[in-house]
């Protein structure tokens, strides 16, 4: 399209001749037409911008050609020439959109200023729908920089993220001491201009807001002039990079630094970006210094905790125990925990740290282990899973607690309630024996039989002797009983007990042997507990006797002799004896091998006694070939 | 011929409490004190029906029940548990019924005689 090309149109020859020439020294192209009907025809080949039309014309007049082109062609500017009083036809025309009207005649000004405010008109819209066109480009070039900026959005939430994990596994390596939180590490991500993209705080902090600068150039040296820089190192090879670097800081003094880099790959596999970790030398031996303090901090803990603390392998052999444990048990590791805990040849029943290495979590169990001098001790044991890197279970660590005290209270609570439970079985056997006895003497007096009433009542007797012994057991154990000491000659208190359990003794047709050291001396000790105690154990063995049938003979001895600080007793028997499992839980509470004719307290009130005392009670077996009980008493508690 | 009640416990006052017991009511008897011969006693004696203790001391009462109920000429014998034990009624399931120490002797011959009838 033409520039400054325009259609004149008017019917009458001398305003085209005049108006033609005019228009032409104003530079424009002028096209003519003579009416309407050609004026549209020379618009559709030609295309003009502008139309300057005469509104009176023969045939299709001025507004109508307006209305045709506007139709056609709204860009198209059109200009009404007017006569004299056509003002109202000017006034239709500019509400059919056209641009202006000027007067005949046509003053040269008026046109003029006509045809620049129809050209301004163009150009104006022109450049509106350049903008238009461009706004498509606008948008696309805008949202590259959107993404541009997203892209080192992610960049810095990277560096953070990065930062945050860093210090989440230097807290994990160390433990509870959150220390390498404060790691004062200088974090950036760099492009493979080498432009830092994105940093972390504190090398912002440190070195100013470098984004969009080299990050080389902090550094000293050759690596300052971005050859030899670690990340030009890492573009280069795309292996990541360590190494020692001058860093510049503030007034011109130089640092020493440890840099780390490593590649970020694209999609593609290129190295795209290089991750660069600074770490002030200084810094590294101070946070050495630190793990060093928190490694003894955790050694005395380790050390000084008041449990025993042992680390095991999977073949529960211990890799390290604390002190607490080596004082009770000994110098342990390397050692397998059961021989050194328990001295048995075998895992516990119910080992807590076997089930902690099979699913990885705590386990506890209440067991009693063998002390250096053999005391039993009880323990509450927890396991923990100690994991490698890999977060596999490496070793499991065990945490075990004395309870030995709170076990003998809990024994001592838990039994008076036990006691109902336990005892129930023997006494309702007890008192249906008695029933009987009573129904022996009934069938006596009912048949007048002297002898059965005789046998019934020496059953009857028999019973209540056996059921006061168990009520009195009873008594004694649930209540807690001070000692009533009296200083008093050894040989009597021998001689009390002989004389109590010789009549028992006869009657099973066992011999009984004394023998008491007539130079015994005086013990301070409460009579009737110890003799209590020495009896129960001298029945004990007569029943032993009396249960063994595979001899036909059994002696019972009971023997005293003093040594330089307490009396010695000894019981022997030659009767059944006891298994070695019996054996060892001989004096524990509630454990009888008598059926319903034992209550299980016996042995266990005995051991109190003694233990009252201050003194020692042990025994060893044979199966077949009897017993010995051993009983040592000092002379002041 | 009287018919017969076997006695088994471990405390020989109660063997001799039940054994006379039944005795005088006019049954015949025969008695154990624990697992060990109580299996020769019942082929010997061949009883109409077994009291039985529960703990023994070398031997469980459940256990020897199994024993011997697993043989056929003994499979239906009545069994009364006689047992100081708490909540033992479901130890035996098909015992005739579970008796608790200390008994009453009248309720023991009331239920032996509704198992097996007069002497």
């Amino acid at each position: 399209m033409m520039e400054k090309t325009l259609l004149l149109v008017d019917d009458e020859p001398g305003i085209r001749k005049v108006v033609g020439i005019t228009l032409s020294d104003m530079g424009y192209t002028v096209l003519e037409a003579v009416s309407g009907d050609e004026a549209l025809a020379i618009f559709h080949r030609e295309k003009p911008p502008v139309v300057l039309t005469d509104i009176r014309m023969p045939g299709m007049d001025g507004l109508e050609l307006l209305r045709r082109i506007k139709a056609e062609s709204p860009e198209t500017e059109v200009i009404l020439v007017t006569g004299h009083g056509d003002l109202e036809m000017a006034v239709q025309g500019l509400k059919l959109e056209a641009c202006d009207f000027i007067s005949k005649p046509v003053n040269s000004e008026i046109l003029e200023i006509a045809l620049k405010r129809a050209m301004d008109k163009i150009q104006l819209r022109r450049r509106m729908r350049e903008y238009t066109d461009e706004l498509e480009s606008r948008v696309s070039e805008q949202a590259q920089k959107l993404v541009e900026l997203e892209r080192q959005c992610a960049a810095q939430e990277a560096v953070d993220g990065l930062t945050q994990a860093m210090g989440g596994l230097a807290g994990e390596i160390a433990g509870e001491f959150a220390m390498f939180n404060a790691l004062p590490c200088l974090v950036s991500i760099q492009d493979r201009d080498q432009r830092v993209l994105s940093a972390n705080q504190l090398y912002r902090e440190r070195l100013g807001d470098r984004v969009g600068l080299p990050g080389f150039t902090i550094y000293a040296g050759a690596a300052g002039l971005g050859l030899d820089s670690p990340v030009a190192r890492t573009l280069r090879t795309g292996q990541g990079q360590k190494s020692r670097e001058g860093l510049f800081g503030p007034e011109e003094t130089l640092s020493a630094v440890t840099v780390h880099t490593a590649p970020i790959h694209s999609a593609g596999g290129q190295v795209d970006l290089v991750l660069e970790i600074l770490v002030e030398a200084g810094e590294v031996q101070r946070l050495q210094d630190e793990l060093h303090t928190t490694r003894q901090r955790y050694q005395q803990l380790f050390d000084e905790a008041p449990c025993f603390i042992t680390v095991h392998d999977r073949s529960l052999r211990i890799q390290a125990a604390n002190r607490r444990f080596r004082q009770e048990f000994g110098p342990a590791t390397g050692g397998l925990c059961y021989q050194v805990y328990c001295g048995s040849e075998r895992p516990c029943f119910g080992c807590p740290t076997l089930k902690t290495f099979e699913d990885g979590r705590s386990h506890q169990t209440e067991i009693t282990v063998r002390g250096k001098n053999g005391d039993p001790v009880n323990v509450v044991i927890w396991t923990a899973p100690i994991r490698n890197a890999a977060g596999e279970i490496e070793a499991v660590m065990e945490m075990a607690t004395d309870i030995t005290e709170l076990s003998r209270m809990q024994d001592h609570l838990a039994s008076l309630g036990m006691l109902i439970a336990s005892l129930s079985h023997g006494i309702k056997g007890l008192l249906t024996a008695l029933d009987g006895g009573v129904y022996k003497v009934n069938a006596g007096f009912r048949a007048n039989d002297q002898d059965i009433v005789q046998a019934g009542w020496c059953k009857v007797t028999e019973l209540i002797g056996r059921i006061k012994g168990m009520v009195l057991d009873i008594l004694f154990y649930a209540k807690k009983r001070e000692l009533q000491l009296r200083e008093m000659p050894a040989a009597d208190l021998a001689a009390q007990v002989a004389e109590a359990v010789a009549p028992k003794a006869s009657q099973m047709g066992v011999a009984f042997v004394v023998e008491i050291d007539p130079d015994l001396g005086n013990f301070t000790v409460d009579e009737g507990v110890l003799s209590a105690a020495m009896i129960n154990i001298l029945e004990n063995a007569v029943d032993a006797c009396r249960d063994d049938k595979a001899k036909t003979a059994h002696t019972v001895s009971f023997r005293a002799r003093p040594d330089c600080s307490g009396v010695f007793f000894e019981i022997e028997d030659d009767g059944v004896g006891m298994q070695p499992d019996t054996l060892a839980r001989l004096f524990s509470v509630f454990f009888s091998t008598k059926g319903s004719r034992g209550t299980g307290l016996g042995l266990f009130i005995a051991k109190k006694a003694v233990d009252q005392h201050g003194g020692r009670i042990g025994a060893v077996s044979e199966p077949g070939q009897g017993s010995t009980f051993r009983i040592w008493i000092p002379r002041e508690k | 011929m009287a018919k017969k009640i076997m006695v088994v416990d471990d405390d020989p006052d109660i063997v001799e409490y039940l054994v006379s017991i039944f005795k005088e009511k006019g049954y015949a008897t025969c008695s154990a004190s624990g697992g060990e011969g109580a299996l020769e006693l019942l082929e010997s004696e061949r009883p109409d029906l077994l009291t039985l203790d529960l703990e023994m001391p070398d031997e469980w009462g459940p256990r020897l029940y199994r024993k011997f109920s697993q043989k056929p000429e003994f499979k239906d014998l009545p069994v009364v548990v006689i047992s100081g034990l708490a909540g033992i009624h479901l130890a035996i399931r098909k015992a005739v019924a579970t008796v608790n120490k200390p008994f009453d002797p009248a309720q023991v011959l009331e239920i032996v005689e509704r198992a097996i009838g007069k002497p």
